[in-house]
């Protein structure tokens, strides 16, 4: 086994007189306390969302309550310590994977700098083998024989609250993307410790609010803003409207319909927020053009899941809501937009939480009559699979030059890439709907590709420094190609990018935008009888 | 005019050993900078190559007495970073500062009382010039912060959360139309 090198990593040397204040502690990373201060924490729940999502069947959320992170006392349960320890308890008996990972780290070091969050602040803790060993010194303290005799000797310690708010800090100092799984010659997940991490905080009231907030709305409205079936409708209409004026294409989607032979659900956000409204504008064009015979759902009105950044039981939840609207509908199998993690509760998770989908059918494209094998278990396609087939077999007529002034490169989102092998799929759809794109360096795309730093609901603006700071090994590439051969738009498949990474190039690469691929497919996209006005933006020109 | 050309051409010969000083300490500054130092892959360790780039960039102008605005682009490629890490304001600029002790310490005894002691206060002055710059910029990039918190809280992302759900708005619509039927 390797030699624990753990305390030396977090030390440095500094020598001779100098201005800089040394304001970094000199000591082993158990000694240094997680110090919060505005800008580096996310704000917590608000107690009326923790109680309401408490009083939902199937889920726990207990000690609701006002509470500041800054302050000494976080207002905990009397015996807060013995229910996280048993919450590890079961969580070691429920979950093989996770006593697994505890035991086999041996700690290699493949990890420790491939973290975005590591990289951007050079924080030990932040590597994601330090922020595993903030839960596995407890476990090793509480749960293991070398543990319990040995305690610290062991790399043991015991739960206190300051880990607790160690805990706090740091597994909200982690976007969940699994880029350090990708290196991990154990194949350790480290993105689950940080998921039991989370878990394991909730069952004390620890949790924040931008990812409770859009929990508790799912569950009551079904999509993350809150909107009403009218409103959901509403903004979708605004869209056909805009897609008309642009394009002389009426479009005319359904929603509720039984029947449908396709169920859509995609992020709420493209359906109201810019840039993903241009990307929807896309999905309703292209579904025009092959006359997709397709539903919308004002109650399956999301794609998002922050169940997966919150419980097992709440990522369940949301995720059926999903396949009841499928088989309340009658609808043979399920298209989905692009959304990020999405994707990995459909293939990571969803079959052993809520399958199998023997309702539905192995998804076969009405247009093209491939038959997508991959997806024979959960019955859900993605978009960019979809309108691969649908350009390879000729069915849509697309013209690049009307993405002339647009040069892209194309950012593989964490978890379509990760979690479901989406790769070819989304570069196959580009080299047909521009003139030219590049690609950003190897080590940077792909399996290896960095997060946006703002996944698992970190996407909130009181961490704004934060954000910045974890996207920059991403937006130093991006900032790479952008110089190197003129791009000037970043193309992905993720709401969360969509969003996140706009502001991100805001900071870093003011001259790059951000743009769903639909968006560009339905730039492309020739429509027959279209009365198309001169549109020099594509679908983001002002008429 | 050349303010200090006998002791730039000096210290351009031990550019080396200043520029490996000069990163190591301002790479110390963060908790674990090991890494940070070692890694030459612009891709793999971003920190630690743009505050490499940037000050090499930096050193080699002052060594050319360059004009002010020349400074701008390597100076941004470093406050740029600083500007979101967990510095304080003057902790984020004061890698340029520390430049001075630098070159005090490698030119030794020759620059404190040899015959380049004279050149030693207009080279002080630039890198100062150069500090105050950074300054300047660093405010720049927290002023981009604060507008990029704006614009999201603008875009109606915020929506999310602060402002409530917007079901609640029909739901002051349906009160008011009960209160007027009343």
């Amino acid at each position: 086994m390797a030699v624990v090198k753990v305390d030396k990593l977090a030390q440095s040397v500094a020598q001779g007189p100098s201005l800089m204040t040394g304001a970094y502690p000199n000591k082993p990373w158990m000694e240094v306390p997680a110090v919060f201060k505005p800008g580096n924490y996310a704000y917590p729940t608000k107690a009326d969302k923790l109680e309401y999502l408490n009083n939902q069947q199937g889920v726990s959320f207990p000690n609701a309550r006002e509470w500041n992170p800054e302050d000494e006392d976080w207002k905990l349960p009397e015996n807060w310590k013995e229910i996280i320890l048993q919450g590890l308890a079961d969580r070691l008996d429920r979950f093989r994977s996770l006593k697994i990972f505890m035991d086999c780290c041996v700690r290699c070091g493949a990890c420790s700098d491939k973290c975005h969050f590591f990289l951007g602040t050079g924080d030990p803790k932040n590597m994601p083998v330090l922020r595993a060993e903030l839960l596995r010194s407890v476990y090793r303290n509480d749960f293991t024989l070398a543990g319990k005799i040995l305690g610290k000797l062991a790399g043991g310690r015991e739960m206190t609250v300051g880990v607790l708010k160690e805990w706090f800090m740091y597994a909200y100092q982690c976007t969940e993307c699994r880029r350090c799984s990708v290196f991990c010659p154990y194949g350790i997940d480290t993105a689950e410790i940080t998921m039991m991490l989370r878990e394991l905080l909730h069952l004390v009231g620890i949790g924040i609010n931008w990812a409770m907030e859009p929990v508790a709305n799912s569950n009551r409205t079904g999509n993350h803003m809150g909107l009403t079936p009218q409103a959901f409708k509403g903004n979708v209409d605004f869209l056909c409207e805009d897609v008309e004026n642009l394009t002389g294409v009426k479009v005319n989607p359904t929603f509720n319909r039984k029947g449908a032979e396709v169920l859509f659900i995609t992020p709420s956000a493209d359906v109201f927020a810019e840039p993903g409204i241009f990307t929807c504008m896309g999905y309703l064009l292209l579904f025009e053009a092959i006359g997709l015979d397709y539903t919308w759902s004002t109650y399956a009105s999301e794609g998002g899941n922050f169940g997966l950044f919150t419980s097992n039981e709440m990522m369940k939840k949301l995720n059926a809501k999903m396949y009841a609207e499928a088989k309340r509908l009658g609808v043979k199998w399920i298209l989905g937009g692009e959304c990020g993690h999405m994707w990995r509760v459909i293939h990571q998770y969803m079959d052993t939480m809520n399958g199998p989908t023997d309702f539905l059918e192995v998804p076969k494209s009405p247009i093209t009559g491939t038959v997508f094998d991959n997806a024979k278990s959960t019955k859900m396609v993605h978009i960019s699979e979809f309108t691969a087939d649908l350009i390879k077999n000729g069915k849509i007529k697309l013209d690049p030059s009307r993405n002339s002034h647009i040069v892209p490169t194309f950012h593989d989102s964490c978890n379509p890439a990760r979690a479901m092998g989406l790769l070819d799929e989304p570069r196959y759809i580009l080299d047909h709907v521009v003139e030219k794109w590049y690609e950003m360096p190897e080590n940077t795309i792909r399996e290896r590709t960095f997060c946006c730093g703002s996944g698992t609901a970190l996407n909130t603006d009181e961490i704004m420094e934060l954000r910045m700071r974890s996207g920059l090994p991403r937006a130093n590439a991006v900032k790479y190609v952008h110089e190197k051969h003129g791009v000037n738009t970043l193309g992905c498949v993720c709401a969360i990018d969509r969003a996140t990474l706009s502001t991100l190039m805001s900071y870093w690469v003011p001259e790059v935008e951000v743009a769903g691929l639909s968006e560009l497919v339905g730039n492309a996209l020739v429509i027959e009888g279209e009365q198309r006005q001169e549109l020099t933006e594509g679908l983001r020109t002002l008429v | 005019m050349a303010a200090y050309e006998d002791l730039a051409k000096a210290i351009a010969a031990k550019q080396k050993q200043i520029l490996d000083i000069w990163l190591e300490r301002t790479l110390n500054s963060y908790r674990s900078p090991g890494f940070f130092i070692k890694s030459q892959d612009l891709f793999a360790n971003p920190v630690g190559m743009q505050v490499r780039s940037g000050l090499a960039a930096v050193f080699e102008l002052l060594c050319e007495e360059a004009n002010q605005e020349a400074f701008a682009r390597p100076l941004d490629q470093v406050v740029r970073i600083r500007a979101v890490q967990d510095f304080s304001a003057s902790q984020a600029v004061v890698p340029f500062l520390e430049l001075k002790w630098v070159v005090k310490e490698v030119l030794g005894a020759d620059a404190q009382s040899g015959p380049l002691a004279g050149q030693l206060n207009e080279f002080d002055c630039a890198v100062e010039r150069v500090a105050l710059m950074a300054f300047d910029l660093y405010c720049r990039c927290r002023e981009q912060l604060y507008l990029n918190r704006i614009h999201e809280l603008k875009s109606g992302r915020a929506m999310f959360t602060d402002g409530g759900c917007p079901s609640r708005l029909l739901d002051a619509d349906a009160q008011q139309g009960a209160d007027r039927e009343q």
